[in-house]
């Protein structure tokens, strides 16, 4: 092939440039802008102070925060393993040649793209103690006295977190059945000759080989966990007291109802920790489970 | 040649004249009634020609973050809306006008509930007048006249006392279908600013000492909140705030699930929306408590201010005054909120004859010129538990009572320390 006469290495950065301005424009920028704001004490309308350590300091000394801090990561261990297991049941179950599976497949990635007030709207009227959909049923066809799954202390966190994992976990079916498609079916054939039984096909091929899709979908399924912001203001507004707070709302409630910036950046700083080294420690275990197969 | 010189000479003259027209920039919170706004300027700008508005509107969730964006960068519109709630925090941060020698020099005062332009001097914690009041929302009993009948009680009136009101709740909750379960509450409450403080404040009582400027409950307000959540856990007239989850607080007295309730009179717009006519209802003052010698009420006026940097201040105080007053029409105002302007107040638009609650001109009125109480202090919303904060806070805690979570003692010891650890870092 003739080699461009007016090709030059700096090229593709011409091209990436649009890119580039804008994550440093809106990403990077404002993620240096909130470490230092972290640092002081700003109400956004006068100068900010600077106040050193102070805001992780209270942030640290304050009981409600370590509640929030456990609330964020109750609610992410709840979406991760869900989408994980659910997310692979779905994706196994619209895997087969079904008629009309094109059709589930589509309703389970419906609530996906639905906004996530109206989900919480109707999944805040299904589970109302008093006209909900599902305390009728519990009460008047199987007799069982159900709480109030979002305002008692014990459920709300559990129930907000249910309704976040129903709604995504048609997407991580979607990464999974496209894993599932590319495992070549000879090797089922193969098994199938050897005598193996569907479980044990399942166990020894579509596990292993599904591996790298399995660690995408863990790596997103994580960062994707911390995001709960809508849901939890439509549904419960981290409600009853801190019982469904998780540090995201927290956050907003900080920076845009109390207007405490600077306290808000902390917390927002840890939250960029957390989700880092979590994302850090997936990347090094990453070598002991997922088969390098492409 | 001359003739066409001579038009232009005058033409130019007439620009320059025009030149001279000032803009005034105008920022509310109120985007329904934005049209409505937009004639009240028309009007104002064919008084003064020389005088022109720029008016923006936003709901109040991208209103407060805009405004303070816009005070740190030093562009504050001339003239804004401006809350009971921030006044004091906005005034403190030098970003107000000194409006008290046009206030004493430059205003009807007889045509004011002037009571209004004092309330905002307390507020803001000054001895100044920095804002001019357009509006007043006060607190009020809603009880539901249908359900009155049919129990055979008299109706509320101002010389209802906590006994007779927790007598009427009881009689008033009923399990109508005989289930077991409860279908018309007596009353109903949570732990929301506007259904415990007007009981407080009619009992005496004061939740923030104003000297020290920290949580500090009178004996009066603590037989209150114990009153007030003994009709959860111990008469049952009132159901737990966590059974009513999926139901909108707001929506509880109107879909008829409980007889009374006790908020702001903003809600008479909702309660006629949702009631929608299915049963009669009315208003009528908050039972005055043992304690209470005085007739107050726990209300608080909204205002318009004067950025302290306006290159017009002349000019933005015309505007503002007009806007707080004879600039405003009765259908700007949401129906229970009250015009701080008496010739509005008193006219007989403001009863809105032929809708629900009959007396609501008279009861409003007569709330309007009692003494007003309230308890915002900077960092109210975050202490007190308000919007998306609703669940924490005060709020929070009362309802944990409320729902059996916590006992009551508990709760005043968790007050004391989180609402204090609040106010300590405004007011050192």
């Amino acid at each position: 092939m003739k080699k461009l006469s007016w090709y030059r290495p700096w090229h593709p950065w011409v091209f990436l440039l649009p890119t580039l301005i804008g994550l440093f424009v809106f990403r990077l920028g404002p993620m240096i802008f909130a470490l230092f704001m972290s640092f002081t004490d700003w109400n956004i309308m006068s100068r900010p102070h600077w106040v050193g350590l102070s805001n992780y300091k209270e942030l640290f000394t304050d009981s409600a925060f370590f509640e929030i801090l456990k609330n964020t990561l109750v609610f992410s261990m709840i979406y991760v393993s869900g989408a994980l297991v659910i997310g692979l049941l779905l994706a196994v179950l619209v895997n087969t040649k079904v008629k009309g599976v094109r059709f589930f497949r589509a309703a389970y990635f419906t609530p996906v793209v639905t906004s996530a007030v109206a989900v919480g709207i109707v999944w805040g009227w299904i589970l109302s103690p008093k006209y909900g959909v599902l305390n009728y049923f519990l009460e008047h066809l199987l007799h069982i006295n159900s709480p109030s799954w979002l305002g008692d202390q014990k459920w709300a966190l559990l129930t907000v977190a249910f309704v976040q994992t129903w709604k995504m976990v048609g997407y991580y079916m979607i990464i999974f059945l496209a894993g599932l498609q590319s495992i070549p079916k000879q090797l089922y054939e193969a098994a199938r000759i050897d005598g193996a039984s569907k479980s044990q096909a399942f166990w020894k091929i579509t596990l292993p080989l599904l591996s790298p899709t399995t660690f995408f979908v863990f790596t997103i399924a994580i960062i994707d966990s911390f995001r709960n912001f809508e849901i939890i203001y439509t549904m419960t507004q981290g409600g009853p007291q801190y019982a469904s707070t998780t540090l995201v709302y927290a956050v907003y409630l900080n920076a845009f109802v109390f207007y405490r910036m600077g306290y808000a950046s902390a917390m927002a700083y840890v939250l960029l920790t957390i989700v880092g080294l979590l994302t850090l420690l997936n990347f090094v275990l990453k070598k002991y489970w997922v088969k390098n197969v492409y | 040649m001359k003739k066409l010189l001579f038009v232009l000479l005058s033409a130019l003259l007439v620009t320059l004249l025009i030149g001279k027209t000032v803009t005034i920039k105008y920022w509310m919170w109120d985007p329904t009634i934005k049209d409505k706004v937009e004639k009240a300027i028309e009007k104002f700008e064919s008084l003064h020609p020389n005088i022109k508005v720029e008016l923006t509107t936003m709901e109040p969730k991208n209103y407060w973050p805009k405004l303070r964006t816009m005070a740190f960068t030093k562009k504050l519109p001339d003239v804004f809306n401006m809350s009971s709630g921030y006044l004091e925090e906005w005034v403190k941060n030098g970003f107000l006008m000194d409006l008290t020698s046009y206030v004493e020099n430059d205003l009807d005062k007889d045509k004011f509930f002037f009571n209004l332009f004092e309330a905002g001097k307390k507020l803001s914690g000054t001895d100044k007048y920095y804002a001019i009041p357009f509006a007043l929302v006060v607190t009020n009993l809603y009880f539901n006249k249908d359900a009155f009948d049919e129990a055979g009680i008299p109706y509320p009136n101002e010389n209802w006392t906590w006994f007779d009101f927790l007598n009427a709740a009881i009689k008033l909750t009923k399990d109508k279908d005989g289930d077991g379960k409860i279908d018309q509450w007596g009353f109903w409450l949570y732990g929301r600013y506007a259904n415990i403080e007007p009981w407080i404040y009619a009992n005496g009582g004061r939740l923030i000492n104003r000297n020290t400027m920290r949580f500090d409950p009178n004996k009066q307000a603590i037989d209150t909140l114990k009153f007030l959540t003994s009709l959860t856990t111990k008469y049952h007239v009132s159901p737990r705030p966590k059974d009513m989850k999926g139901i909108k607080a707001k929506n509880v007295f109107p879909m008829g699930i409980a007889a009374m309730w006790v908020d702001g009179s903003w809600n008479i717009e909702n309660i006629r929306r949702i009631a929608d006519g299915k049963f009669r209802w009315g208003i009528a003052p908050v039972p005055q408590g043992p304690c209470g010698t005085e007739k107050v009420v726990f209300g608080w006026p909204d205002f318009i201010v004067i950025s302290a940097r306006t290159k017009h201040p002349k000019e933005a105080w015309e505007f503002a005054k007009f806007m707080a007053g004879e600039g405003l029409t009765i259908d700007m105002y949401m129906a229970g909120k009250i015009p701080s302007y008496k010739p509005l107040t008193m006219s007989k638009d403001f009863d809105e004859e032929g809708k629900q609650p009959p007396e609501k001109g008279k009861v409003l009125r007569e709330l309007a010129s009692r003494k007003l109480m309230n308890s915002f202090t900077m960092g109210w919303g975050e202490w007190r538990g308000y919007g998306p904060a609703e669940s924490m806070g005060l709020n929070g805690l009362i309802d944990a009572v409320l729902n059996g979570d916590m006992s009551f003692d508990e709760m005043l010891q968790k007050a004391y320390e989180n609402i204090n650890k609040v106010l300590e870092r405004y007011y050192k």
